[in-house]
């Protein structure tokens, strides 16, 4: 079996409410290999999203160790995972979470810039190109459909050529057909780009096209579906 | 519209509490405060000056001649009308010990002084054995800078005196007016002997009356005016003891009101800050309210009454500040006042802080407010409410003007300088309307230049400009807060700069050395030979001296001729020339012939002649010495007060008062290193001269404009509290939108030094406008009011706006960063799972 790109090991994940401490990630151990692309699904409250935060360095895991791309994620301080995520990772959310005081390109552009490329903004305009937004560069995101913003995460998420791409609920916010396209850009991100995938989803058409389907059910691996293929 | 429903919607919305209403309230009760303080202070002032009128006036009336003493009618009709009566004698003379000179005023006193109030010595002693002889006592600035101490020897003109005690307290000292020189009071009669009381010599003789119990003080007024006001008798009573004071006091204080309103301006930014974010939340429940059947009325009267229910909290509070501040500061303010003040909660000035800060919120929450009613119900579906500006419906619009109209009309009616109100009002309108284009300008450029390509690669530079210049930012409400605020800053840092220059710099290079006062005719020559032939003295300038009262106008009282102005507020000084000399321009009409020995003729100085609407052919009536010269206007002239020279508004032709007792004045213009061996010559020679220093007198003028300038400065700062709060306010408001913008960043690769270096230029960016708009703004109001209200040349004052761009920048960054830490601080994860 080829060398593992994201790897945890007995991970959990607790968290400080109002309502008092929540166990949300259960000792999870999981393995993904490099250029491989991996569906977690569940139902809702299940840990999907806070595993998907977990592997990105978003959310520090409980206990356990993660890592990505040979790092131990459990070892680094903020600045380091913010590096780390910068070189390694692009990350799309269900919300888009675009800046909404930059325009599509700097949007695109600023993770380019924050890793010092010289063609930050020539290489952010390729990629908006790609998705389809050439001629919608200089709008800002409230000026722009959603699905529209959608592109721009993915052109973000996938201009500084990441090895890792983690998207969680991509289409979440999306009618049917947008949905549908984005998630046909992002299989061709991943495609054109080789990077490892892991897609969150609630959608079983989407979670088929992914080489593996992990189902997590109360911050647990749900053992029965993990390792299935699909 | 359906009010009942309205207000349990308000009454309901209201539940929720008041956080995210501190700066609002903050905002209104800061303005409220400033100026109920304002308005408190001065009326304890002026409630003290009443109280004590009769004290600080010496008597329950006075009645002042100038350069003569009360004729024996005079007399008889002030002991008839009085229980007991005070002569005082006061000029200005030169104190001498050896070879040091000090310019002072003299009082002589009779035994009856003081009427009222005590006078206090160090040390203790009864006056009456203070001035036993030829005793006197000072005030100390003056013994000190003679090295006298009591027992000590000084002279007056020819007569010697002993220092018997150091003056502390003169209870009339705040009714006698402006002085040039310190305090030395001794009896009228010892000055027997000093030649210091010669005919033509400048003195003024003031007579206190102790009125008889229920004497009715106008009929003694009016009686006494229609005897003697003729012969420049001017009367002041315990009503108004202090005039001076009481009108600087009245003057300082409605302008320090209309910096306070500058400041509920600043504060009105924040108000609508804070009610246009309240109601930015508050879209959804619109929205609801509009899908169950609200009409747009009852929206807007629900949320008028939350907002009213809080301004009248935000009001309350700053009464209760401004009110209460005074008092508890009431034994520091008295210590630091020369004048008594009675400190208490008056309700006039509460009232008017009141009707500023209800009209100032209403003005500054109407536009927000009238935005709820384009809220449709269909935003609950999606976002229908443009961002981009446009104006309200036109009976906002009216009600704005009409809002606008009441607060600048209530402002002049209370502040009673209804010009001086209008002008600040347009100041603070342009500023603003100044501010907002600048905010625009910035926003335009920050937006260009966070696309051009040298940025690109300096992220947190791009960032921040891309903040600043990209949508919904808080730039606007930034630099209109922070800018007014620091606008008013610099104006009072421009004018007070150029008022200092123009008088402590400019006017000594132009100005005279000595101003020479009390020269007899027979020591004129004498005089004249002395410094003209001194080779260090570059100009000698004299003039003969008389004072006279204009009391009519083509046989009008002068007062209903031509109303207030000040050359006939008091006797003015009055010359005589044969001919014009080389320096005098004649503007309009002819000078009398060199021997001219007709009807008295006047040449008059244009420029107040203009002002007082007066004509050549006009008659004039001056009362000089008691003695009613009726004459004519001939010509006009130039006369140029700025350069502290001679300047006479009147001159008349020889023959027409060459006759009565006079002295000359005479100014010398010599190098400084020369200036202290004329004095130590003239004072030898002349005993009875008295040389003012104009130095020592620009000095006296410069410490007393120090003082507006720090009070007016006190002002500023509570505008800029106000504004730093509205800053800390936009802050915290942005805080939310940082940590998102940092939770964005961190998951793109941005380490928090990046971040924190986006944050920081961003508000270093904001600061540094605000600050270069105040000092546009600044400057522009400096040269205004140094142009046109003071007439002398502009110059920018770099230190002053240096500071206030640096000040601009540190603030915006203090609270800029001080709201950094959260955003740095929070969890990305956290913060984006919390937005899906």
């Amino acid at each position: 079996m080829a060398e593992p790109i994201l790897s945890l090991r007995d991970v959990t994940l607790s968290l400080s409410g109002n309502a008092g401490r929540v166990e949300i990630l259960h000792g999870i151990s999981l393995d993904v290999t490099a250029g491989e692309t991996l569906g977690l699904v569940g139902p809702s409250g299940s840990g999907k999203s806070s595993l998907l935060m977990v592997m990105g360095g978003l959310e520090r895991a409980s206990s356990g160790s993660v890592a990505a791309a040979g790092h131990d994620l459990s070892a680094m301080g903020e600045d380091s995972l913010a590096r780390f995520r910068r070189d390694t990772m692009g990350v799309v959310f269900q919300s888009f979470h675009l800046i909404p005081t930059m325009t599509a390109l700097e949007n695109v552009a600023t993770p380019l810039e924050l890793a010092g490329r010289a063609d930050a903004f020539e290489r952010a305009a390729e990629e908006l190109d790609a998705v389809g937004l050439g001629e919608r560069m200089d709008h800002y995101p409230a000026q722009l459909s959603g699905g529209e913003q959608q592109r721009v995460a993915l052109a973000r998420a996938a201009a500084p050529r990441p090895r890792i791409l983690l998207a969680d609920e991509p289409t979440g916010n999306l009618d049917g057909t947008t949905g549908q396209a984005i998630m046909e850009l992002l299989f061709g991100l991943r495609d054109r780009h080789g990077a490892t995938l892991v897609l969150v989803t609630h959608a079983p058409e989407l979670a088929e096209r992914c080489d593996r389907i992990v189902r997590l059910v109360d911050g647990r691996l749900d053992r029965d579906a993990a390792g299935a293929a699909a | 519209m359906n009010l009942p429903v309205a207000a349990r919607i308000a009454r309901r919305e209201l539940r929720g509490g008041l956080s995210g209403f501190w700066v609002f309230l903050a905002c209104l009760a800061l303005g409220v405060a400033a100026i109920a303080a304002v308005g408190t202070v001065r009326a304890g002032i002026e409630a003290g000056l009443a109280r004590e009128g009769a004290v600080l006036l010496g008597g329950d009336a006075e009645m002042t001649f100038t350069y003569r003493f009360a004729s024996e009618d005079e007399r008889a009709w002030m002991e008839d009308a009085s229980e007991a009566l005070s002569e005082v004698v006061d000029f200005r003379s030169m104190a001498v010990v050896g070879e040091e000179r000090g310019l002072t005023q003299i009082k002589g006193i009779d035994g009856a002084y003081p009427i009222y109030g005590e006078l206090t010595l160090e040390p203790e002693m009864p006056l009456e054995q203070a001035l036993a002889g030829h005793g006197a006592v000072m005030e100390r600035v003056l013994a000190d800078r003679l090295g006298l101490a009591p027992g000590d020897g000084f002279r007056l003109g020819t007569q010697d005196f002993t220092l018997s005690a150091i003056l502390t307290r003169e209870p009339d000292d705040a009714g006698d007016g402006f002085g040039l020189g310190p305090r030395t009071l001794l009896r009228t009669q010892a000055l027997e002997g000093s030649s210091l009381l010669a005919p033509g010599t400048l003195y003024e003789t003031r007579y206190r009356l102790q009125l008889p119990e229920g004497t009715d003080v106008e009929a003694a007024k009016a009686e006494a005016q229609a005897l003697f006001r003729d012969q420049g008798m001017r009367w002041r009573d315990a009503r108004n003891g202090a005039p001076g004071v009481a009108r600087f006091v009245e003057r300082l204080g409605a302008f320090l009101v209309l910096v306070g309103l500058a400041g509920l301006a600043v504060g009105g930014v924040g108000v609508s800050a804070a009610v246009r974010a309240y109601l930015d939340g508050k879209r959804e429940v619109i929205a609801i309210l509009k899908t169950l059947g609200a009409e747009s009325g009852t929206i807007f009267a629900a949320y008028l009454m939350q907002i009213g229910a809080l301004a009248l909290l935000g009001i309350a509070l700053g009464l209760v500040l401004g009110g209460l501040l005074p008092l508890a500061f009431a034994p520091v303010i008295e210590a630091r006042l020369p004048i008594p003040a009675a400190f208490a909660i008056y309700p006039a000035p509460l009232a008017e802080a009141a009707l500023y800060g209800a009209l100032t919120a209403l003005l500054f929450t109407l536009w927000p407010l009238a935005r709820t009613e384009e809220i449709r119900a269909a935003t609950l579906f999606r976002d229908l409410v443009s961002s981009r500006f446009h104006l309200p419906r036109p009976r906002y619009l009216i009600l704005t003007v009409a809002l606008l109209a009441a607060l600048v009309g209530f402002s002049a009616w209370f502040s009673g300088v209804p010009h001086l109100t209008y002008y600040a009002a347009a100041g603070i309108a342009a500023s603003l309307l100044l501010l907002v284009l600048a905010a625009l300008a910035i926003r335009s450029l920050c937006s260009k230049l966070a696309r051009a390509r040298w940025v690109r690669g300096k992220t947190p530079l791009r960032l921040a400009l891309g903040a600043v210049g990209g949508p919904g930012g808080e730039a606007t409400s930034v630099v209109l807060s922070l800018g007014l605020g620091l606008t008013v800053l610099a104006s009072v840092g421009q004018i007070d700069s150029n008022l200092r220059s123009a008088i402590a710099r400019d006017l000594p290079e132009v100005a005279p050395s000595y101003f020479v006062v009390d020269i007899q005719p027979d020591q004129l020559s004498g005089f004249l030979e002395r410094v003209e032939g001194d080779p260090q003295v570059s100009r000698v300038d004299s003039a003969p001296m008389l004072r006279g009262v204009l009391t009519r106008i083509n046989g009008v009282p002068a007062r209903e001729a031509v109303g207030e102005h000040w050359v006939i507020s008091g006797d003015r000084g009055v010359t005589y020339a044969a001919l014009p000399d080389s320096r005098t321009t004649v503007t309009a009409g002819a000078w009398w012939p060199e021997d001219y020995a007709g009807p008295p003729q006047i040449s008059f100085a244009a420029e107040e002649a203009e002002e007082m609407g007066l004509a050549l052919g006009d008659r004039l009536t001056i009362n000089i010495l008691g003695r009613d010269i009726e004459a004519e206007i001939t010509s006009f002239r130039e006369v140029d007060f700025s350069t502290a020279g001679i300047g006479f508004i009147l001159t008349m032709n020889p023959a027409a008062v060459a006759g009565a007792p006079h002295s000359h004045i005479a100014t010398i213009y010599a190098d400084p290193q020369a200036e202290a061996a004329i004095l130590r010559d003239l004072a030898k020679t002349y005993p009875n001269i008295t040389a003012i220093r104009v130095r020592d007198a620009i000095d006296r003028v410069s410490e007393v404009l120090a003082g507006i300038a720090a009070a007016i400065t006190y002002g500023a700062a509570a505008t800029l509290l106000t504004g730093l709060v509205v800053l800390i306010g936009a802050a915290a408001a942005g805080e939310r939108v940082r940590i998102y913008e940092a939770a964005v960043l961190k998951t793109v690769g941005a380490a928090r030094g990046q971040i924190l270096a986006y944050f920081a230029i961003r508000s270093a960016l904001l600061g540094a406008a605000a600050g270069s708009v105040a000092i546009l703004c600044g400057g522009l109001a400096g040269w205004a009011v140094t142009t046109f209200v003071m007439e002398t040349d502009f110059a920018f004052e770099p230190v002053s706006a240096l500071a206030i761009v640096l000040g601009g920048v540190l603030a915006t960054l203090l609270a800029g960063l001080g709201f950094a830490w959260r955003p740095l601080a929070a969890r990305p994860a956290r913060v984006l799972r919390a937005r899906e």
